[in-house]
């Protein structure tokens, strides 16, 4: 329960957090912090405009969307504390029902037959495949490093010892960030501010949505960026007490927000032939990361 | 924290897959020159003074400063363009350098045996054979040269493997390094500077049997 | 004797090398000569013996040394006559001279070294002055030559050197560090086979491409190509050899532990690859000097082929090598005069050779005989001992697709040189074509009446030194 809380808490600030960061990296003073939030306010009060082309899927796309991203944030623990939903293997859940919600949203896309959308849905695809075995590899490793494999189990039972530990840990964590950064479409793989539908990934399949519905993926991409930051957090205080967890998690979401206006700020995004090795190149340092897991596991020698 | 070391000498192999320009090369040959002096220094503990300073002032002297200053040098003098123009797009080299790691990893588990520390024996077999799918797969000859300090580099990791009890052999891996890159760096790759306009191993294709 | 020997072959090489008198630099080879006979002779005095402790006289040693200074008196007086009349700058005569003598003592050192580092560095010394002496015209393609020799030989030396480490991991089972092959030999039941498959493996590979096998037979053949006559004799004849002492050594020890068969299966793929690659070669190519050098690729597969074989192949395989690096050196040494006939090196501009030079071009008709393996040449009584053990261990169908590999390789030779001795070349200006003194072709016809008394009619010592050679493998 009180990850839910924290993560729509924690939402409200993330985005408008980078904006400002980015203002002040450019010499600018920036937005309000709330401001996306206020955008999506105002969002909520118009109407959607569908249309001729577009079928039903257009329509409860971005529904599914947001109830999947809300429904994935049910099994985030938070240091010692249970998410709202644990059981075993519930990373796996984790992982496919963000992927329903990226099917939907990709559909719908590709829904509205514009070819623009269509390029940046597959580029969605393409991207995401590639770093699911990233992610995958990763937490397997945890869950083989730990012996359990519910999230809570995993984060809660992590102790770093030795010095290759801390290596792998460390690997470990920018794998994670690196995923959250592809996930949410952020540089170094997409850049959100590109107005050139050649040059969209993400954007351009939200290029046709309006209203509410632009403001339930807005929300929806908030709560994700929340959500990832608290894995990352989670991370770190997995077997802390809940005095000394509250304020870390806070800290930690508010240092990678900064992290990522930071990197947006300072880097280009990638050519865009380059963004596919960049992701598989992910996930070979999780296969180095499992192969780390077992060396110290001296399950070979 | 040989482990650590080991490790990233692994993803310096990866990360010189992906790279595009020729100085990647040379800093990442820089990059594992430093990162064996570090193996060097934690593993060999057993052999005599003189010849482990011999082998360090190898190392970091050799390997991480000479031969890549030597290198930006030879490309500055041949003015060689920046690509690497590999035969093979860098998405598949990748794939194949992981695939490389993954058998590697299959075949010292497979090994039954209790003398050799096996990530020493995973380090260096990777690195050769990534060394070789380097040299088959790109087209400039300043890269060969550069896949084979790799294989050199991987040959060093295996002889550290062994360095403790016969520190002969660890100093006859180090007279191989110094004495074939002087001679294949030094003299040849000059000639073949001045010789052909373009260090391309097209040029090197008139030799048939026509 | 042995330090005295290595220490002023290194000296004589240096100050030719520094000095470019000519007088001077002639006298210093000539000192050279004697020095490496006087050795040659001291060894046969000293049969058996250790010297340095990494330098020991065995019968194989001795053979191939011997045979290596015969070859390598010839090898000098044709130098000296490829350079005289070349018109050399002072220079690129120096480097050349010292870089045949740094060749012929690193060779000599390397068979008769007990310990396998040993026979690697001096490896190493033949690279460094084998690329020296194929640099020495300095045009284009001598230089692609060159630094394909280079990169190729450098490989294989790293090959090598991962086989020694795996060579001494294995003998960490036993307790002991001691690489020399005797240490190798007391402790072989205790070795560990992994690693000495491993280790086989990674020897064998690197040295194919002294012996010219598959898979680094090709830095040999362009090398062959472009180094000048005299050289290239030197290249496919005793280098050759010591590629061969290398593996033969590495094999006795493997011979008596639990991979022998693995062994054998390994050699005969390669050797089997390489006279197919030669048979395919042959047939199709233009450039005399590298028909040559296939063939000695294709002879190098058929000794490991009796060496795998085992029984008697294994003499044969001894007495193939020695009676294989007469015939090629001398063949080797005639192609200098056909060159100077014709002014080419491709078969389309060559023929009717009878014409222009009787002498030499019965020494090609008897080199052909010879390298063919046909009666009398010596290696007919070679060839037909190694195709005798294929038949004893029950190879059949080996031996059979060799055969018609042999057949197809003596059809490409034979259409070839015939063409280069009978066949009239369209629009040739006869005008041009030098007097060649028969002299010259004198030393051929000592080597290859060499290879034929010593196929036919060996001498008893002779015999005897071979047997000692394959002495420890099993029968």
């Amino acid at each position: 329960m009180l990850t839910i809380i924290l993560i729509l808490f924690t939402s409200l600030f993330f985005t408008g957090i980078i904006l400002r960061t980015k203002s002040i990296a450019s010499g600018r003073k920036g937005p309000g912090i709330f401001q996306p939030v206020k955008d999506v306010i105002r969002l909520f009060r118009k109407g959607a405009i569908y249309s001729e082309t577009t079928s039903i899927i257009f329509r409860i796309a971005p529904v599914i969307y947001f109830s999947t991203v809300v429904m994935a944030c049910l099994v985030i623990p938070f240091g010692s504390e249970k998410g709202v939903v644990s059981f075993d293997g519930d990373f796996i859940f984790f992982a496919y029902v963000l992927a329903l919600g990226k099917f939907f949203s990709i559909i719908s896309a590709m829904d509205t037959g514009s070819s623009f959308e269509g390029m940046g849905a597959s580029r969605e695809a393409l991207y995401s495949m590639f770093a699911e075995p990233a992610f995958f590899i990763l937490i397997g490793s945890f869950a083989l490093f730990t012996g359990n494999t519910s999230f809570h189990a995993i984060f809660s039972s992590l102790h770093l010892g030795s010095s290759i530990t801390y290596t792998l840990g460390g690997l470990a964590a920018f794998v994670l960030i690196m995923i959250a950064m592809i996930e949410n479409s952020r540089m170094p793989v997409d850049d959100p501010k590109t107005h050139l539908e050649l040059t969209m990934i993400h954007e351009v399949m939200i290029l046709d949505n309006s209203g509410f519905d632009l403001g339930l993926i807005l929300t929806a991409g908030f709560i994700k960026f929340a959500m990832y930051g608290a894995i990352i957090a989670d991370f770190f205080i997995g077997s802390l007490a809940l005095s000394l967890a509250l304020p870390l998690f806070l800290l930690i979401q508010f240092t990678y927000a900064v992290l990522v206006g930071i990197v947006e700020s300072f880097m280009a995004r990638f050519r865009m032939s380059h963004n596919p090795q960049f992701i598989l190149a992910l996930s070979s340092v999780s296969f180095l990361i499992f192969l780390g897991v077992l060396l110290v596991l001296e399950k070979f020698v | 924290m040989t482990n650590v070391l080991l490790i990233i000498f692994i993803i310096s192999l990866l990360y010189v897959t992906i790279g595009n320009r020729i100085i990647t090369y040379v800093r990442v040959l820089a990059l594992q020159g430093v990162l064996l002096f570090g193996v060097t220094f934690l593993q060999l503990h057993e052999i005599q003074t003189w010849n482990l300073v011999l082998i360090l002032l190898e190392t970091v002297v050799f390997k991480a400063v000479a031969v890549p200053m030597f290198l930006s040098y030879l490309i500055r003098r041949n003015k060689i363009t920046r690509e690497t123009e590999p035969y093979l797009p860098h998405f598949i080299s990748l794939i194949i350098v992981t695939i490389i790691v993954v058998i590697t990893v299959l075949l010292a588990n497979s090994i039954k045996d209790t003398y050799l520390d096996k990530i020493f024996f995973i380090v260096s077999l990777s690195t050769l054979f990534t060394g070789l799918y380097f040299i088959a797969t790109r087209k400039k000859i300043i890269t060969h040269v550069m896949g084979y300090l790799m294989i050199e580099n991987g040959v060093f990791v295996l002889s550290l493997a062994v360095g403790n009890e016969m520190p002969n052999l660890v100093n006859l891996g180090i007279m191989l390094d110094v004495f074939a890159s002087v001679l294949i760096l030094g003299i040849f790759l000059n000639k073949i500077g001045d010789v052909f306009k373009d260090v391309d191993v097209d040029q090197l294709t008139n030799l048939k049997d026509y | 004797m042995t330090l005295i020997y290595l220490i002023s072959a290194f000296v004589i090489a240096g100050l030719i090398f520094l000095n470019r008198n000519t007088v001077l630099n002639y006298i210093l080879v000539v000192l050279f000569g004697i020095l490496q006979t006087g050795f040659a002779v001291y060894a046969c005095f000293n049969y058996k013996n250790t010297f340095l402790q990494y330098f020991s006289f065995d019968s194989l040693g001795l053979l191939l040394l011997l045979t290596l200074s015969v070859v390598s008196i010839a090898a000098l007086i044709h130098s000296y006559l490829y350079i005289k009349r070349h018109d050399e700058t002072p220079q690129s005569r120096a480097i050349y001279f010292a870089a045949i003598v740094t060749l012929l003592t690193s060779i000599s050192a390397a068979y008769l070294a007990n310990h396998i580092a040993v026979i690697w560095i001096f490896t190493e010394l033949t690279t460094l002055s084998a690329s020296m002496l194929i640099y020495h015209h300095r045009n284009k393609l001598s230089l692609e030559g060159t630094w394909k020799y280079v990169f190729i030989c450098a490989i294989s030396i790293t090959f090598v050197f991962i086989g020694i480490l795996f060579l001494s991991l294995s003998l960490q089972h036993a307790g002991s560090t001691d690489l020399s092959f005797a240490n190798l030999m007391a402790h072989k039941d205790q070795l560990n086979p992994f690693w000495l498959k491993l280790a086989f493996l990674f020897i064998f590979t690197g040295f194919t491409a002294k012996l010219g096998l598959v898979p680094m037979y090709t830095a040999g053949i362009d090398a062959k190509d472009k180094a000048p006559a005299p050289a290239g004799a030197l290249l496919s004849s005793v280098l050759m050899n010591m590629g061969f002492v290398a593996i033969f050594r590495l094999y006795v020890i493997i011979s008596h532990t639990s991979i022998f068969h693995w062994a054998n299966l390994i050699i005969f793929i390669a050797a089997f690859l390489s006279i197919f690659v030669a048979t395919v070669y042959m047939t199709k190519v233009i450039n005399i000097k590298r028909m040559f050098a296939y063939s000695s690729i294709e002879h190098m597969g058929i000794v490991m082929l009796g060496l795998a074989a085992g029984g008697i192949g294994c003499y044969a395989a001894v007495l193939h090598i020695i009676l294989h690096t007469f015939v090629k050196s001398s063949i080797f040494f005639q192609y200098n005069q056909v060159y100077r006939t014709f002014q080419s090196k491709s078969l389309t501009h060559v023929g009717n050779y009878f014409k222009y030079n009787p002498t030499g071009a019965i020494v090609l008709l008897i080199g052909f005989i010879s390298a063919t393996a046909m009666p009398p040449s010596g290696l007919f009584v070679s060839e037909f001992l190694i195709f005798k053990s294929l038949f004893d261990a029950n190879y059949i169908i080996l031996l059979i697709l060799v055969l018609i590999l042999l057949t197809i390789v003596i059809y490409a030779f034979g259409k070839n040189i015939f063409k280069i001795l009978f066949l009239p070349v369209a629009d040739i200006d006869e005008s041009n074509i030098p007097k060649i003194n028969p002299w010259e072709s004198l030393s051929q016809y000592i080597l290859l009446s060499a290879a034929i008394w010593l196929g036919l009619n060996p001498p008893a010592v002779f015999v005897q030194l071979i047997q000692d050679a394959v002495n420890f493998l099993p029968k």
